[in-house]
C-alpha cells in the first residue's frame, strides 16, 4: 500500500497499540497495513457486557478521504438492529457520511456505544432478504439511514 | 572597552497562528506540512473555512474534491467555504 496518507495509518496504528480505549485491541499480529483486525469487548452494563467481537478494517489507498470497509466477522456477530449476521453494520458514518476526521479510533468508539445504546438483542427486520442478496462488500450496498435512536 | 559588531546571524522561529496542533485530516502537526510535501512554509500553506476549522491546503482540497465529499467541512459538517 503506497497511498499518500500511509503516515496517517501508520500513527493511528501506533496509537492503538500505545493506548487502546477500553474495550478496543489491535490483534497482536498485524502485519499488513490495509487490513486491520480490532477486538472489540462489550461495556459492563449493557446487553453485550463481556462479549467478544471481531471487526475487520479494510483501507483502500484513498483513505481517509474514503472511508475504509468495516464489518464484523468470525464466529460471535453481534446481534443488534443494525448490524446484519453476515456482518455487515448499518451505520451512516461507514458510508455517505464518512468524513476525513473520523479515525479507527472513533469508528470502534461508535460501534462500542451503538452496542450499548441496544435495547434488545436482535437482527434487523430484513435480516433474511439482505443477507441472501449482499455483496461482498457493505460499501456496494444502498444504505437507507432511518433510526437514530440506537 | 570598545566593541565593534563585525557580523552578526540573525535567528528566527515561525509558527502557524492556530489553535490547534494538528491538521485533522492528514493528522501531521500544522507546524510540519501534509503528507504530500516534503518542507513546511509558504509552500504548504493552512487555510480556514467560513465555519473557521483549519487545515493544510493540500488535505482539505483533495477531500472538497473528492466524490464523497458532499462540499462539507469534515469537523462540522457545514458547508465548506473558503
Amino acid at each position: 500500500m503506497a497511498g499518500r496518507f500511509t503516515r496517517r495509518l501508520q500513527k493511528e496504528l501506533l496509537d492503538l497499540q500505545r493506548s487502546p480505549p477500553t474495550g478496543v485491541k489491535l490483534e497482536d499480529n498485524t502485519t499488513r497495513l490495509d487490513q486491520w483486525r480490532i477486538h472489540l469487548t462489550g461495556a459492563d452494563g449493557s446487553l453485550y457486557a463481556g462479549e467478544h467481537f471481531v471487526l475487520r478494517f479494510r483501507f483502500g489507498n484513498n483513505y481517509p478521504m474514503e472511508a475504509p470497509e468495516v464489518v464484523f466477522e468470525g464466529p460471535n456477530i453481534p446481534m443488534h438492529g443494525h448490524i446484519y449476521s453476515n456482518g455487515h453494520i448499518c451505520l451512516n458514518v461507514l458510508y455517505n457520511e464518512w468524513s476525513p476526521a473520523l479515525s479507527v479510533q472513533s469508528i470502534c468508539l461508535s460501534l462500542l456505544s451503538m452496542l450499548s445504546s441496544s435495547p434488545e438483542k436482535s437482527w434487523p427486520p430484513d435480516n433474511d432478504t439482505y443477507v441472501r442478496r449482499a455483496i461482498a462488500s457493505p460499501k456496494q450496498t444502498s444504505w437507507a439511514f432511518h433510526d437514530d435512536t440506537v | 572597552m570598545k566593541v565593534r559588531v563585525k557580523n552578526w546571524s540573525a535567528v528566527a522561529v515561525w509558527r502557524w497562528k492556530v489553535d490547534d496542533d494538528t491538521c485533522g485530516i492528514c493528522r501531521m502537526a500544522f507546524d510540519g506540512c501534509c503528507t504530500d510535501c516534503r518542507l513546511p512554509g509558504d509552500e504548504c500553506p493552512l487555510v480556514w473555512g467560513q465555519c473557521k476549522h483549519c487545515f493544510h491546503m493540500h488535505c482539505i482540497l483533495k477531500w472538497v474534491h473528492s466524490p464523497n465529499a458532499n462540499q462539507l467541512c469534515p469537523m462540522c459538517r457545514q458547508e465548506w467555504k473558503f
